[in-house]
């Protein structure tokens, strides 16, 4: 489909304030997208919420943080999947999430090889630079491949605490929104302001094959 | 556009230097903001009213409050600037942003301006004919062929000409007011 169709149906989706259709968009598709975004807002209250939205939402919040403190692992989950967030952290299926994150730390092994796994390409090599660390997702994992030197490997990307998205800070750091813990780019802990020291990142096995970077996943 | 000011917003309960004291607080006090920061980055309502409930729902849990004001806003700013990314890259493969340096904080929108500044001047800045093919759609909600008929060109023109205004529009965008 041509750039201008796929980006024209977007802002139909946009005025009629419907979900857009998802699509792996080029650069120049993006730009256009978003500034159709943006744009969406120059209607006065365009961009104001709905109040029973917010009403719903704060009686949603009101449930999660005040009900009875409940298996967090189990919730945190919810939240994730239901938000859609990036759920699975680690392993495939069953309780994933971080649940399987802190099975993992807790068991001393920082390896991570879902059973049935095969090897998946996640990025081009080449988009990866010495000292950066890129996104990627697979159905199971949320992860950064990163570049040390010519070394590619890849890393779980949901923080060892209570398992919030990492994002990459500059300084080859990779930082977590919720307590401000950063790890290095070998997923070792570089800072925290927790009791105690997070576990550092869980690695998947990675190669290159093909200028691609692949790791081995469900 | 210029419009009077909604009502006067309720964060009068709150002054520069001072805290929240419970989520609630948090919640009410920034719920407009977060809304509108997300909304103004996709646009439509569906996936707007789920990031911002991704935003709270990821937030609220792992604030240690009381807590400033400040700080509380600027976490709630970081993290919706990772959520909106996150939504990017996962639908429709947008590249990670870059890293957001260490002493730069995400500004929340204030929560009862509702004027639509940014994106008003965005338009103002564009040529006549890009210009006049996105008011008619985004302000005045014209469908192509509305908007075709309005400026004497056909469908075909119009969904080209919409195209390209918004490829300058993100020109402009990027370069920044």
């Amino acid at each position: 489909m041509r750039p201008d169709r796929r980006v024209g149906r977007f802002v139909e989706d946009l005025l009629r304030n419907r979900r857009p259709r998802r699509f792996r968009a080029t650069p120049e598709e993006l730009d256009a997208m978003r500034a159709a975004a943006e744009l969406r807002s120059a209607r006065l209250g365009a961009d104001l919420p709905d109040p029973v939205f917010v009403d719903r939402l704060g009686r949603r919040l009101r449930e999660e943080l005040s009900g009875e403190p409940r298996d967090r692992s189990l919730t945190r989950r919810r939240l994730l999947v239901g938000a859609g967030t990036a759920a699975a952290a680690a392993v495939a299926g069953g309780a994933a999430g971080i649940a399987g994150d802190r099975a993992l730390a807790g068991a001393g092994s920082r390896e991570l090889v879902p059973g049935g796994a095969t090897w998946q390409p996640v990025l081009a090599a080449a988009a990866v630079a010495p000292g950066r660390a890129v996104r990627f997702s697979t159905d199971a994992v949320e992860g950064f491949v990163v570049n040390r030197d010519g070394q590619y490997r890849a890393y779980s990307a949901t923080c060892t605490h209570l398992g919030c998205l990492l994002h990459e800070a500059a300084g080859g750091r990779l930082a977590c929104p919720c307590h401000r813990t950063t790890f290095g780019l070998d997923g070792s802990v570089l800072e925290h302001e927790l009791p105690q020291a997070p576990a550092p990142l869980p690695w998947l096995h990675t190669r290159v094959r093909d200028g691609q970077v692949e790791v081995l996943t469900v | 556009m210029s419009a009077p000011d909604p009502a006067p917003p309720a964060r009068l309960r709150v002054v520069a230097g001072d805290s929240y004291a419970n989520w609630e607080s948090v919640y009410a006090d920034n719920v407009v903001a977060v809304y509108r920061l997300v909304f103004r980055q996709v646009g439509n309502r569906p996936d707007a009213e789920d990031l911002a409930e991704e935003v709270f729902l990821a937030a609220l849990p792992r604030l240690k409050l009381p807590a400033p004001v400040a700080s509380v806003r600027s976490y709630l700013g970081a993290t919706a600037r990772t959520v909106v990314a996150d939504h990017w890259r996962r639908h429709y493969a947008a590249p990670p942003p870059a890293p957001l340096p260490e002493d730069v904080t995400v500004a929340m929108p204030e929560p009862a301006a509702g004027d639509g500044g940014r994106a008003t001047r965005l338009l103002a800045r564009l040529p006549e004919r890009f210009r006049q093919i996105l008011e008619l759609r985004f302000l005045r909600g014209l469908s192509v062929r509305q908007a075709a008929a309005e400026m004497g060109v056909t469908a075909g023109n119009a969904r080209v000409l919409q195209h390209r205004a918004l490829r300058r529009a993100a020109e402009l965008s990027e370069d920044g007011e």
